[in-house]
């Protein structure tokens, strides 16, 4: 299958790459660039645990195509941390036991963060149906939802 | 004050930072040079006869490099199938391609004639006589058959004359069957104690009812996925996600006749397994047999649809049960048969239908069980395998039976319950277990004894009972010149368990948790280990860790002795050093200086070794209590609160524990309202996350853990095992709230708002 020149920012580093028109997101991320943080568990949109950030939005990599994500400045789980230190909303998920198996996490971490990047001040209810698009089968998603209460209240705090 | 100083704390995970960066590796995430692509090419029909699989086209595909069939396994040991497809998505040939799309592509090219056959995939019918014979032929000689009219006899002549309900109805079809002989049955068990007829002659009040208890996937959220790669020496190296890389490591030996010690097994990071995970054939050996065939590593990763298709779910069944208690809250005997849907082939908990006794005193008790075959899949574990469904029927019929005699549910329970020193069933007598001061702690914390509703709520309770298994396990403890600790041990962590293991040695060689670190290596490297199910871990490499922790311990108290020039009796280990108790001054010498030093000694090195294999264990309760409010009008039913209380013996890591209760509580609630795999005509018709739904943070509220630490005499510091008991109630327990909300009793699960609705039709509701 004819391949296509594909320009993206990935965690601040920029790729130049020829894929393939039917390779998604999450498959360029994963297989081309190698960053394997990012999980599929679904294929299909409906698990969350392919969430990234493209352009500020958390979506589901699995349901866009790498050719149109050209252009566009990704993050990644992988991009999360800087200069070694962890992002809050990783610290809280630490914290607090807000993952198990660890595999949606991923997701839920990058889902997180746009939610609390958009809007911090949300209530417990808020984030709940929010994060509504990710699915965790370990934690029965109450410590999840303290993680994000924990690290939207530490983003406010310092903002 | 907690006597200990690591166990016991709510420490963050061993494995923190790898899981929230992105840095753990699954199965998945391994990408060996020169991989390729597996696909499994699956039927398309649920039952029917293989004409000819031609891979001719698919050979043609360019980037295709391993096309497998049966023929292809040298042992003749079934991994595809040949002359007949069972259910939908059965595996039937495998690809191995350069590119996942090419595989896939390669796989539809794979043609395959069908002779389509009749599919039964109800256990009523398929118990019938008229039904289509999965195994054997139709012979009444042929295999899987079984005289069970007496059984069917003995529960199905009810005094219930309600013929209106689908239930009915079964009772009576089967009635009509009773003098046949049936089929498809592919095992059975039976127990019994006392005299039922006897007990239900003594009763003042006797509940009859037929429960049935939907298949579910264990929705781990990582599919199933293995890389293998055989070199031309003919070792073969496998990273699989699995809960038992020594069963993955034996089973593909005696799959495939290699050598056991031929093959290594390297388990990767496990995203989620629930019971789930322990599977051979499933996706490790077509990957073995495709890297064979290719020479190149291999990849053999299942999508979500496949795992609906061709996982190995929780057995569905039908259990009807009948309950005798006298007026005063006595109860004096239980009977159930059980229909266990096993799938294609045997083996499906049946052995569980006796969890219908519960913690209760039961003098009388008569089960009787069978698996019986359908066109599905196979099922395995799933969370306390076989309890969930048998304590749904059983906790159920407990509050129609209070409700009769006018008794609270909670206290009709405590006034069951067995109590240390009481006749067990299977011999001996009853441990000192938590069972009511784990009930009474969920109905204080739920304000149950206050409870107050509004119009359409209402509250249940119910318990479930459960005990972890127990395993052989090896571990070693190095301890270095920093004076710091490195774990080595083969287990699987299922989410927290190496981290209780990190904190039992902590608290042994009085060191910081944080200068404890774990290792897992492969089969090739690490000591045997017992698979990460049942429960096993804590208690069993816990009780490892523990002895590997006193081994070194010995070391070290020897090392100190010869270093101090003093009587071991005069030395104590606290704070990380050995310390002379009656010196004065104080004197002592730190770990990583007896580490050091041990290097120039002739004894050597500080390597603890612990290994273990089995002690008694100790049951566990789980209690729960569910407030709901339910609409009658869309029959949507809305949690207000969930309380899950549990005896853990002792919770080593409360942080952890507290997610399993939690985690199982929601698992639980999903089965209870959610979940179903669905079947058609032609197999499952719900293979995706649309269709089967599962809960997200948007379902249901917080779940309130209450831990209680009853201890476990054999458990390391009283633990047992916490995983598998919270699923265990919460079936009854939503169904038992529903009722109390609306008074309507649901016996089929799930309860979902349609059979809600339809059941307060049937009571007289007008929507």
């Amino acid at each position: 299958m004819a391949k296509h020149p594909v320009s993206l920012t990935v965690n601040g580093d920029e790729h130049d790459l020829l894929i393939e028109p039917r390779k998604t997101l999450l498959a360029v991320l994963r297989d081309t660039i190698g960053l394997t943080g990012t999980k599929e568990g679904c294929s299909t949109g409906d698990c969350g645990a392919c969430t990234v950030i493209v352009d500020g939005k958390a979506v589901t990599s699995c349901m866009v195509l790498g050719v149109t994500a050209s252009g566009k400045e990704i993050t990644t789980i992988e991009g999360l941390a800087s200069e070694g230190e962890l992002h809050p909303i990783q610290q809280a998920f630490i914290d607090t036991g807000g993952y198990q198996c660890g595999f949606c996490t991923p997701g839920f971490i990058m889902a997180s963060k746009a939610l609390v990047d958009e809007n911090p001040d949300r209530t417990e209810e808020e984030f709940r149906h929010a994060l509504g698009g990710n699915i965790c089968r370990c934690t029965g998603y109450t410590k999840i939802l303290e993680a994000v209460l924990q690290a939207a209240e530490e983003i406010r705090a310092t903002s | 004050m907690s006597e200990y100083s690591v166990v016991g704390q709510k420490l963050p995970r061993v494995d923190a930072v790898e899981k929230v960066t992105g840095a753990a590796q699954y199965g998945a995430d391994v990408h060996p040079a020169g991989m390729l692509y597996g696909k499994i090419v699956r039927s398309k029909h649920a039952h029917a006869n293989i004409l000819s699989v031609d891979t001719s086209e698919a050979e043609k595909l360019p980037g295709v490099r391993a096309i497998i069939t049966q023929d292809d396994v040298p042992s003749g040991r079934r991994v595809f199938a040949t002359d007949k497809v069972l259910y939908l998505g059965e595996p039937l040939a495998a690809v191995a391609a350069t590119d996942p799309d090419i595989a896939e592509e390669a796989a539809e090219l794979i043609k395959i004639e069908y002779e389509v056959l009749p599919v039964v995939q109800d256990v009523i019918e398929s118990i019938k006589p008229s039904a289509p014979r999965l195994h054997g032929d139709a012979t009444k000689d042929g295999p899987n058959r079984r005289n069970i009219s007496s059984k069917i006899k003995e529960l199905s002549n009810s005094e219930a004359d309600d013929n209106s309900n689908e239930i009915r109805k079964l009772e009576a079809e089967l009635e009509k069957y009773a003098d046949e002989v049936y089929y498809n049955i592919s095992a059975e068990s039976h127990t019994e104690a006392g005299d039922v007829k006897k007990g239900f002659a003594e009763s003042d009040v006797v509940v009859e009812d037929t429960y049935f208890i939907p298949r579910v996937h264990q929705t781990y959220m990582e599919p199933h996925v293995s890389v293998a790669s055989a070199d031309s020496s003919g070792k073969i190296t496998v990273w699989a996600s699995t809960q038992g890389p020594f069963a993955i490591r034996s089973g593909i030996a005696g799959t495939l006749g290699i050598p056991l010690t031929q093959i290594n097994v390297i388990g990767t990071t496990m995203g989620g397994g629930f019971g789930g995970r322990f599977g051979v054939i499933i996706t490790h050996v077509p990957a073995v047999l495709l890297s064979q065939k290719s020479g190149r590593p291999v990849r053999v990763q299942m999508t979500r649809e496949e795992e609906f298709l061709d996982g190995r779910p929780a057995p569905g069944c039908v259990i009807k049960l009948k309950t005798g208690a006298t007026k005063d809250g006595h109860i004096l005997a239980r009977q159930a048969l059980a229909f266990w849907d096993s799938g294609s082939v045997s083996g499906a908990s049946i052995g569980s239908t006796i969890r219908v006794r519960g913690v209760y005193k039961i003098p009388n008790i008569k089960v009787d069980a069978y698996g019986v075959h359908t066109n599905k899949s196979g099922t395995a574990a799933y969370r306390a395998p076989g309890a969930p469904q048998a304590i749904f029927a059983g906790e159920s019929q407990l509050d129609d039976i209070a409700e009769q005699i006018g008794m609270d549910p909670v206290k009709f329970r405590l006034m069951n319950m067995r109590e240390e020193g009481d006749a067990v069933p299977a011999g001996g007598s009853e441990p000192k277990v938590g069972y009511k001061e784990t009930l009474e702690a969920v109905a204080d914390a739920a304000g149950w004894w206050d409870r107050e509703a509004d119009d359409n709520q209402g509250w249940g309770v119910a318990v479930g009972d459960w005990t972890n298994g127990c395993g052989p396990g090896g571990v070693y403890v190095s301890v270095h010149e920093d004076g710091s600790a490195r774990i080595f041990h083969g287990s699987m962590d299922i989410t927290g368990t190496d981290t209780a293991i990190t904190q039992i040695i902590a608290e042994i060689l009085t060191i910081p948790y944080e200068n404890v670190t774990i290792r897992r290596g492969d089969t090739d490297s690490a000591p045997y280990s017992t698979g990460s199910g049942g429960s096993v871990v804590t208690f069993t490499m816990g009780n490892t860790a523990k002895l590997a922790a006193e081994d070194a311990r010995r070391r070290i108290l020897e090392l100190a002795s010869e270093r101090l020039n003093t009587n071991e009796d005069n030395l104590e280990l606290r704070d990380g050093a050995v310390h002379v108790i009656t010196a004065d001054p104080p004197k002592s010498i730190s770990l990583g200086e007896l580490a050091a030093f041990s290097l120039s000694t002739t004894g050597g090195p500080i390597v603890g070794k612990g290994s273990f294999a089995r002690q008694p264990s100790t049951p566990a309760l789980a209690a729960q209590i569910a407030k709901v409010e339910v609409d009658p009008d869309t029959g949507r039913t809305r949690v207000l609160k969930l309380v899950a209380s549990q005896d853990v013996g002792f919770a080593i890591n409360p942080m952890a524990v507290e997610g399993q209760i939690e985690g199982g509580t929601v698992q639980g609630y999903a089965w209870a309202m959610m979940e179903e795999m669905q079947y058609g005509e032609n197999g499952n018709i719900n293979p995706g996350f649309v269709d089967y739904r599962v809960p997200t943070s948007a379902d249901l509220p917080t779940v309130q853990s209450v831990i209680v630490e009853v201890p476990a005499p054999n458990g390391p510091y009283g633990a047992k095992g916490v995983g598998e008991p919270p699923i265990t109630p919460t079936l009854a327990t939503m169904a038992n709230a529903v009722n109390d909300a609306i008074g309507v009793r649901i016996t089929e699960l799930p309860i979902k708002p349609e059979k809600v609705v339809e059941a307060l039709k049937n009571n007289g509701h007008e929507a």
